[in-house]
């Protein structure tokens, strides 16, 4: 009694109207006309020649009649239903046979149509993760004033530009970087007096030296 | 196991027919042709002819009832039509308005 359930059995016959507020299985036979405000099962077996108003309809059995369902519809492989459905959800499984109209109801083609783009969009959006430091690259690549052509290429081209801007940097940073802290004037004006000849000296006395050797 | 309940929040108006047990706990309005036994139970009200086997009333009943076996009102059932059954059972604090035929 806690759960009312009401059951037509597989050797009984109603023909009639059948109306209520609980779930309502029907194995047997139901001529007539059935509203419901649960959910109506024809098992299978159970023949249904009625017009259906309920909430959900589970179909394994045959149903013959026009079916309105507040929130859906299931055939189920062994269902067989001759009639219009109309419901929001309307499922048909491989193996139901069904012959009618479906309304679902009124949607907008163009805002599901729409969503699937966004969706679309959605996924390509990881690897815009990894365009975003190249995002930054190129402003340092036009500041640069680089042509935009290798931007436009493959991303490993991007990458190989991005490299060689990261090493670009770090080789001005960090001559700059440690000395600049303490006292900027002074000791870069130095520093860079110093390092610019130095290299040219020693690389000159190396080759000098090796050109003495050779000669 | 065969078997049919009506629930009681159901209403059926029309004919129900048939070869197995038929509880009715909801509202059947019409006629019921059973060659089983019909039980109605206390929330079940029954304004219908009913033909069947055997049929126990625990509910309430407005109709003409035939039984080829027995029919029982039990304590509490209400029944308002003429009977007819070999075998008629009114148990102590049935309520009962009509004619009965045993067949005699």
């Amino acid at each position: 009694m806690s759960e009312p359930i009401t059951i037509i059995g597989s050797e009984t016959i109603v023909s009639g109207n059948l109306e209520g507020d609980e779930d309502l299985t029907i194995e047997g036979r139901v001529e007539g006309s059935i509203s419901l405000s649960k959910t109506l099962t024809v098992e299978v077996g159970g023949v249904v020649r009625a017009d259906i108003n309920v909430r959900n309809a589970v179909i394994s059995g045959v149903l013959v009649g026009n079916v309105e369902a507040q929130e859906s519809v299931h055939i189920t492989e062994q269902g067989r239903v001759v009639g219009d459905i109309s419901a929001p959800r309307v499922i048909l499984v491989d193996g139901s046979s069904f012959k009618g109209n479906i309304d679902m109801g009124d949607f907008n083609i163009d805002q599901d149509t729409s969503e699937r783009r966004e969706t679309k969009s959605r996924k390509p959006a990881t690897p815009s993760v990894r365009v975003r430091p190249v995002v930054k690259e190129e402003v340092e690549e036009a500041v640069e004033e680089e042509s935009e052509e290798p931007a436009a290429e493959e991303q490993v081209d991007e990458d190989t530009s991005v490299t060689r801007v990261r090493r670009a940097i770090p080789v001005r940073t960090t001559g700059a970087s440690p000395k600049a802290p303490p006292v900027r004037p002074v000791m870069v004006a130095k520093g860079e007096k110093k390092q610019p000849p130095a290299p040219r000296v020693r690389a000159i006395g190396k080759k000098t030296k090796a050109k003495k050797k050779k000669g | 196991m065969a078997n049919t309940v009506i629930g009681s929040s159901i209403v059926i108006d029309g004919e129900i027919s048939g070869d197995e047990d038929l509880v009715i706990q909801g509202t059947v309005k019409g006629r019921v042709s059973l060659k089983q036994n019909v039980y109605v139970e206390e929330s079940g009200v029954v304004e219908a002819d009913v033909e069947t086997n055997n049929i126990e009333i625990a509910g309430q009943v407005t109709g003409n009832i035939v039984a080829s076996d027995k029919v029982e009102i039990t304590s509490g059932g209400r029944t308002v039509g003429d009977i007819k059954a070999p075998r008629i059972l009114i148990a102590d604090g049935a309520i009962f308005k009509g004619n009965v035929d045993m067949d005699v």
